[in-house]
């Protein structure tokens, strides 16, 4: 088994380290103190397992798991906490692994034999009962074997069609595997729908224009797209657009 | 100075009044009626011979006026506490009397009325119609206002037993975090295999600070020891946290025999770590400033907090902050409080209270 460690405190990854080394059948292969240094490990190094701490400066350890589970066939995750009420009782509704430190040998060696995959519906419902903040600050695109991390700030518009989601933002635009409906959810304050297959975000809208035909149009303001709006989301766009709610 | 926002401790004084419009109140104020109605027609019985008819006059005139004043009280009541106290009490007798006069003079001028060619408006009102009414007023004003202290002192009562039971909780609760404790507890498993010493010095750092935050709530210490609870509880931190943890003491200026109640300035380092230094990647320099002048201490705690991060908001954070603003204030009534403030990426919580060598005011309860 090849596991990545991930602790923003060395002795905590010391310790849990020496522990690993007297378990059979394991290795570490890297360890990160960064949610960002773990996302980026777990694209190149394709770990089975990864042993993420829930509060870690930056990106939580439960905000980490939700990015990792955008790469192709993710790996398993424990997590680990000292002391987190909430997080723990959210764990064990939904049955998934972790672990309390300090960590005991055979749980450590228990919890590494039933690790398995975390789905994101199941993330998303930690991340809620957990009472982490649910609105991400970035989101994972993958990029072939890379994670690539992009602000929300910096996003102008999403657009699906029908497989996937492009993300237009201000360093060019990715891919992501995610619903728009949920990302519309997510992100209602500072985005705005204008169709069934767009979401803007709400400072980048330079002006609404009327065209000859009736229908409405989205001028971006910084890469200057033009993006239909919707005769059903054009109220809710105006009503938005004049501060109006 | 940027501009503060005193963090003050439970609710400023108000005129507390019992709901009038629940039917307990309107049960209560029936039954007082009725046992002043009786008081009344007893003391009146020597000089007539009829207790019953003086019952039932008394009774129905005393009645309306305990009514009358309950249904002022109901309508204004949530209107009379916002106002501060005095404002309030005096508002609410001026209604009441108001209240007492115009029933009064209602009831003097229905009398008339029934009265008028048959009976002489002498023996309904024997003292005549200003008589009447001043009398009504005066009775009125006595009842009233002895109500309205009654209502206040019960409610000062029950708000400083309130606040005494509230600041033995918050005590407990700025106890040392279980989030510090298992902390720790992780980083002394790894240390005894690779540091022992270091590991034994931390075991013993923890029991200092567990003695410290299990001594009474109440108990005041000289600030040397706050200090060193302090300095003991960022030893621990800094073995966890290693060089992202920075701490610069700067309090050399103050009279290090001043007596403040336990655990004032620990959870301001503990809550600095926390919610600054532990949610920053790269850590961070907490700097703890004290300066003294005119007999007043004060301690500033700065500290780096992430971007885009509600600091004061935070659950635990702002649970801190009030219970140490409550024991300062239980310590040095009205002249002690702490200050907050957020400036960009930077928090302060400032300390505020007067130098005392003696053990200041000691709350009991």
């Amino acid at each position: 088994m090849r596991l990545i460690l991930v602790d923003d405190e060395l002795p905590a990854r010391d310790r849990m380290r020496r522990l690993l080394a007297e378990i059979e059948d394991c290795e570490v292969v890297a360890e990160a103190s960064t949610g960002e240094q773990a996302l980026a490990q777990c694209a190149e190094l394709r770990p089975d397992i990864v042993l993420l701490d829930v509060r870690m400066p930056g990106l939580s350890g439960i905000e980490v798991a939700r990015h990792i589970d955008s790469l192709e066939d993710p790996p398993a995750v424990i997590f680990t906490t000292a002391y987190d009420q909430y997080a723990v009782e959210a764990f064990e509704t939904e049955a998934v692994g972790y672990l309390l430190k300090p960590v005991r040998k055979e749980k450590l060696a228990h919890a590494l034999r039933h690790a398995a995959r975390i789905s994101p519906a199941r993330l998303t419902k930690i991340a809620q009962s957990a009472r982490i903040e649910h609105r991400r600050d970035q989101i994972c695109a993958r990029l072939g074997e890379q994670l690539r991390l992009i602000p929300i700030a910096d996003i102008y518009y999403f657009l699906s069609d029908q497989k996937y989601i492009t993300v237009r933002h201000k360093n060019g635009e990715n891919l992501i595997d995610e619903s728009l409906k949920a990302l519309g959810d997510e992100f209602s304050a500072d985005f705005v729908r204008i169709h069934r297959n767009a979401l803007v975000a709400e400072k980048q809208i330079s002006a609404v224009e009327r065209c000859d035909d009736g229908r409405y149009v989205v001028r971006v303001r910084e890469c200057g797209d033009v993006l239909e709006v919707s005769r059903r989301h054009a109220a809710e766009l105006l009503r938005r657009i004049r501060g109006e709610n | 100075m940027a501009s503060t926002a005193p963090d003050r401790r439970g609710p400023a004084p108000t005129l507390h009044l019992p709901d009038f419009c629940a039917a307990r109140a309107i049960l209560a104020v029936v039954l007082i009626v009725e046992l002043v109605a009786i008081m009344f027609a007893l003391a009146r019985q020597s000089l007539q011979d009829s207790f019953w008819i003086d019952l039932a006059g008394c009774s129905l005139f005393l009645l309306w006026i305990g009514l009358g004043c309950t249904a002022v009280l109901c309508r204004t009541r949530a209107w009379l506490q916002q106002m501060p106290v005095a404002q309030a009490a005096v508002i609410a007798l001026s209604m009441l009397l108001l209240c007492v006069g115009l029933i009064s003079e209602l009831v003097y001028q229905v009398g008339q009325l029934w009265s008028a060619g048959q009976l002489d408006v002498r023996t309904m009102f024997p003292i005549g119609h200003a008589g009447f009414l001043l009398r009504n007023l005066a009775v009125g004003f006595i009842v009233s206002a002895l109500a309205l202290r009654y209502f206040y002192v019960s409610a000062e009562g029950k708000r400083s037993v309130e606040m005494a039971a509230q600041a033995r909780i918050r005590a407990l609760q700025a106890r040392i975090r279980p989030h510090f404790l298992f902390n720790s507890m992780n980083t002394i498993a790894e240390l005894t295999r690779s540091n022992p010493e270091r590991a034994e010095q931390a075991v013993e750092d923890l029991a200092d600070l567990f003695r410290a935050s299990l001594s009474d709530a109440h108990t005041q210490i000289p600030l040397r020891d706050e200090f060193e609870i302090a300095r003991t509880h960022q030893r621990i931190e800094q073995l966890r946290l290693g060089n992202r943890l920075q701490v610069i003491w700067d309090v050399d200026s103050l009279p290090m025999r001043a007596q403040v109640p336990g655990l004032i300035v620990q959870p301001l380092l503990e809550n600095a770590v926390y919610h600054g230094i532990e949610m920053l990647p790269a850590g961070g320099t907490i700097t703890i400033v004290g300066t003294f002048h005119d007999g007043r201490i004060e301690i500033e705690v700065r500290n780096p907090i992430p971007v885009q991060h509600n600091y004061v908001e935070r659950e635990g954070n702002r649970m801190a902050l009030e219970n140490i603003g409550q024991r300062l204030e239980l310590a040095w009534p009205g002249r002690a409080r702490i200050e907050t403030r957020q400036e960009g990426t930077e928090f302060f919580a400032r300390l505020i209270f007067p130098y005392t060598e003696t053990a200041a005011h000691h709350f009991t309860s």
